[in-house]
């Protein structure tokens, strides 16, 4: 891999400029290629998401070869966080110091989102969620300089809560990772679920990186649950599925996950086949921009797009879109202006950025892991869509009215 | 009654597993000297070897078998052309070089492999589950214990009861000596730590259709592993095996009865034990 | 002057005027370095002087970064307060932890070590209340000097500042194992059993030096936090305490000075090549083992001997 990946638009830059452009386009392209900083996980354990987030700026840079924003070419850097974030800060801040990024995205895990973006009112840059789900980062932890362009942790739940409501299931248990995010997606799930009268018949918390759920399963089992709800980091969601499957638990009590994705469906196999959940981005969405967009992605990069591929595709389409409305890509002031209250037609659906809390309204999707032989893995179907303002919390809150 | 039984099948099948990782690790110390922090990545190794082999061949028996015979032959290749040079230094070195060979071992799978886990399914004679009574429990499981159980008694048979055994323990008793009495002490320390990765590589094999093969499986592993070794005793193979026991049973029982405290449980184990006897169980007054 | 002293003078003097010469990411870079090279060289005190292998040492840190996030980040009061609180803490977690822990020896205390860190880590993680949990703490801000007095929130500032902890560590390190207390320890490490049939008991002054160089640790935690603006679970995960012992070995066990050039190589080597690869890690491995096999001294160890040899 090379240090930069240089996506230039230098065909376009030459045949514009030679088109004897206004006066302004010259200037702005004297100033030089916008660059966007993606200090992501590219190694260890959370590398498949970091690796995510590249494949997509990859393909987006590539449908960007012939067009530019502003006149200016578009510039890719990425950095190796590792998934800690203490490097995270780091290497964001060695992008802003050193390469003059005014755009930070690509970020893996929230506890590295967090500390970044807590620094870049003080860079004077905009931070760009795509994968980042923590509710706190657009309510306590809220700054003007953060903007969520994914669905976030609590509308994934939400998404699922919707769907349950409606379905004979009644007593679930919850199972969340034993950190931040599984602790408050099954409080927001209990709390939604037990709003529409149906019941939590236990909890559990099993650390990050647990081997043997054997001990959970059995109480699982014993709960006499209909459903179990998974919050668990992407291996030992994997390590679950699978174990439960030998143990038959999966037949009695259905997986319900907050997040459903090809990674762990290509792991599992068809072990999983029957689980439901919430997806942030279902590849298998049905308009013409996304099967477009779907068989684009596949010919570059050979498979298809999971979750993250397709969210930080529409957060660059969307950023672009905006720098192009602000009229600028160095004053930050403006593209946060501009963002603030736009729409965006994107692969899911429509996008709403509130100017509130920063946090695009999106739709959300509860789907079901299927198999389909025109594919190598089993992919998700989508049983609901859910309308944005139906999904997304109220303002700077992680509550639902 | 069930429940119960279940539970103590947890407890041994994840002992089972302990135990064929430890194995390795306190062999190695006790032997050798050497705090070997790679001992982990050959678990992981063997675990994707694994995966590798029954993706070619569709048979999952046979990697049981070459799987570790490759990990083990890695291992001593690796001992030979690295560790053998410094063991007369500090023993910090030591523990560090495997430190190095740990980045090293754990990254080149990553580009091999890729990031996404790879599952592996157990064979046919071992799916799904077997009903004891009211009990419905995967039949795969029972392997690890019974497996970790063979394993145990092999090497203990081995070290104890023939001519090989009885020069490996002289070279760990006394390696001057055990040279000036003809033993070749760099052939056997080879040996020893090619037969300790195999056995990694064994437990990695025997992982893999329960965990999947992933990567962070050899950080995840490691530090349990240390634990056992400690309750146990360094160098001791039935204290492995007794600190795989209560390993397994701490975390097993742990996680059904105190959920609150698994992080930490099996510290506080080793903590206690070591207040009382700080060599471990069965280990040797240093 | 010998050489020594003139090389000791030539470092203040460059840290000193470095601000002024460097751009601003590499003044960023270079206090981040400085920062660990105060733990690695607080590792080196019980690693080097002493013979105790530690793996849990991050632990300290870990609380100094967290004692200093809260002051700074609840209650607003200068950094040098921050900063006595995080050693504080640090020091007196460290206190019971090795009491306990020298009951044994060798590979056991070190696993030990790692047992009581890995519970501080699980505290961490789960006290959500008190530490974020597994977020941490964002936002730390840099305040000022003394009460009312200058704001150390420029770059410049707070790299004077670090600098001035790390020479100041330095001075201090350097007394404490020149005296008789440091003596006393190098001959723990060469022969404990002597030691002991002299009629002197090592275990204090294992608790001790362990508790002194987790102050150390924890200074360097509580510069940490002001400086990257959190504090989170992973700086008291023992592969942080593992990288430490890999930084104290390049830069040369048991020379002080070793250590912090030891961890700036090792941040160094990490920052350019991740520019180049993904896979750094097998260059760094790489690097590492054949450091292991051949310059064992690290870098000082060998520079002196070549020194030695010229």
């Amino acid at each position: 891999m090379r240090r930069r990946d240089f996506l230039k638009v230098s065909v376009a830059g030459a045949a514009v400029t030679s088109l004897g452009v206004p006066a302004y386009l010259k200037t702005a392209w004297a100033q030089g290629p916008i660059k966007i900083g993606m200090p992501a996980a590219l190694s260890g354990g959370n590398s498949q998401y970091g690796i995510q987030a590249k494949r997509a700026a990859d393909l987006f840079a590539k449908d960007m070869k012939s067009k530019g924003i502003l006149g200016r070419p578009v510039e890719f850097i990425f950095e190796d966080t590792g998934g800690d974030p203490a490097t995270a800060v780091r290497k964001a801040q060695k992008l802003v110091e050193k390469d003059g990024v005014k755009f930070l995205t690509g970020v893996v895990l929230s506890s590295e989102a967090l500390a970044v973006s807590a620094k870049c009112p003080e860079w004077k840059v905009v931070f760009m969620s795509t994968i980042n789900g923590a509710g706190s980062l657009t309510a306590k932890s809220y700054n003007r300089n953060f903007f969520r362009v994914n669905t976030s942790g609590p509308m994934g739940a939400r998404a699922v809560s919707l769907y349950l409501a409606e379905a004979p299931m009644k007593r679930f248990f919850a199972l969340g990772s034993d950190y931040a995010w599984g602790r408050d997606s099954v409080a927001s799930f209990t709390s939604q679920i037990t709003a529409a009268k149906k019941e939590i018949v236990g909890t559990d918390f099993p650390p990050v990186g647990t081997k043997d759920f054997g001990s959970y399963i059995a109480k699982i089992r014993q709960s006499k649950a209909d459903g179990v709800y998974l919050v668990l980091v992407g291996q030992d969601a994997t390590i679950y599925l699978r174990q439960a499957h030998q143990f038959g638990v999966n037949r009695e009590v259905k997986p319900i996950m907050e997040i459903l994705e090809l990674e762990n469906m290509k792991a599992v196999g068809d072990a999983m086949v029957g689980a439901i959940g919430s997806s942030r981005y279902p590849f298998t969405v049905d308009t013409p921009k996304n099967r477009d967009f779907v068989k684009r992605f596949h010919e570059m990069h050979g498979i298809y797009p999971d979750m993250f591929d397709g969210e930080t595709y529409e957060g660059l389409e969307w950023l672009v879109q905006v720098i192009q409305k602000a009229g600028t890509a160095d004053d930050i002031e403006k593209v946060i202006e501009a963002w603030e209250d736009s729409t965006y037609d994107g692969l899911e659906g429509q996008f709403m950025m509130r100017k509130c809390d920063h946090q695009a309204v999106q739709p959300g999707f509860a789907v079901e892991c299927v198999k389909d032989p025109k594919y190598p893995h089993p992919i998700p179907k989508i049983l609901a869509t859910y309308p944005g303002d139906k999904v997304t919390p109220k303002c700077r809150t992680e509550e639902f009215s | 009654m069930a429940d119960v039984l279940e539970q103590l099948l947890n407890a041994l099948a994840l002992a089972g597993l302990l135990f064929l990782v430890s194995a390795g690790l306190s062999l190695v110390f006790g032997i050798l000297r050497v705090v070997n922090f790679a001992h982990g990545v050959f678990y992981m190794l063997g675990a994707y070897l694994g995966f590798t082999t029954v993706a070619l061949t569709g048979w999952f028996w046979p990697a049981l078998v070459v799987v570790p015979a490759v990990v083990g032959v890695l291992g001593a290749l690796l001992e030979s052309s690295t560790l053998r040079f410094i063991y007369r230094r500090p023993p910090i070195y030591q523990l560090l070089l495997t430190f190095g060979l740990a980045l090293i071992l754990e990254e080149s799978i990553r580009v091999l492999y890729g990031p996404t886990a790879k599952g592996v399914e157990p064979p046919p004679l071992l799916q799904g589950a077997v009903t004891l009574g009211a009990l419905v429990y995967p039949r795969y499981r029972l392997l690890l214990a019974v497996l970790g159980c063979a394993v145990g008694a092999a090497v203990w048979l081995f070290l104890r009861h023939t001519r090989a055994g009885l020069v490996i323990r002289a070279v760990a008793q006394n390696s001057e000596m055990a040279g000036c009495l003809g033993a070749d002490v760099a052939r056997v320390r080879t040996l020893v730590f090619g037969a300790a990765c195999a056995l990694a590589g064994l437990g990695g094999v025997a992982a893999a259709p329960m965990t999947t093969a992933y990567l962070g499986m050899g950080i995840g592993v490691i530090v349990d592993a240390f634990v056992v070794v400690v309750i146990g005793g360094l160098g001791s193979i039935a204290g492995s095996m007794a600190g795989s026991l209560i390993v397994g049973a701490a975390q097993t029982w742990g996680a059904y009865y105190l959920p609150e405290t698994a992080m930490v449980i099996m510290y506080a184990v080793m903590g206690v034990i070591l207040v009382f006897r700080p060599w471990g169980l069965l280990g040797e007054e240093e | 002057m010998s050489a020594r002293r003139v090389w000791a003078l030539a470092a203040v003097v460059a840290l000193a005027v470095v601000p002024w010469v460097l751009a601003r990411h590499q003044l960023s870079l270079l206090t981040d370095l400085l920062i660990a090279g105060l733990f690695a060289m607080s590792l080196d005190l019980i690693m080097g002087y002493t013979g105790m292998v530690s793996f849990g040492h991050a632990a300290y840190f870990g609380l100094g970064a967290y004692a200093s996030a809260l002051v700074l980040l609840n209650y607003a009061q200068p950094i040098p307060v921050a900063l006595v609180a995080g050693a504080l803490l640090a020091g007196a977690v460290a206190l019971p932890v090795g009491w306990f822990s020298t009951r044994a020896t060798g590979i056991y205390f070190a696993m030990l070590t790692l047992a009581f860190a890995q519970f501080l880590y699980a505290l961490a993680y789960k006290w959500r209340g008190l530490t974020g949990g597994s977020d941490g703490i964002a936002g730390v801000p840099k305040t000022t000097l003394v009460w009312g007095g200058p704001s150390l929130a420029s770059p410049h500032a707070f790299y004077l500042l670090v600098a001035a902890c790390v020479v100041l560590s330095v001075v201090v390190c350097r007394a404490v194992v020149r005296s008789p207390f440091g003596r006393a320890l190098e001959a723990i490490r060469e022969n404990e059993r002597r030691f002991t049939s002299l009629g002197r008991d090592p275990r204090p002054f294992k608790v001790v030096v362990f508790v002194i160089a987790a102050a150390f640790a924890g200074l360097a935690g509580a510069l940490f936090a002001p400086f990257r603006g959190f504090a989170s679970p992973e700086v008291m995960f023992w592969v942080f305490s593992g990288q430490g012992l890999m930084m104290v070995i390049m830069g040369g066990i048991g020379t002080l000075i070793g250590p912090i050039l030891g961890a700036m190589l090792f941040i160094l080597i990490e920052e350019v090549l991740s520019s180049y690869t993904e896979h750094w890690m097998i260059f760094t491995g790489i690097v590492f083992v054949l450091m292991v096999i051949f310059l064992p001294g690290g870098l000082v160890g060998t520079a002196r001997r070549l020194g030695a040899r010229a």
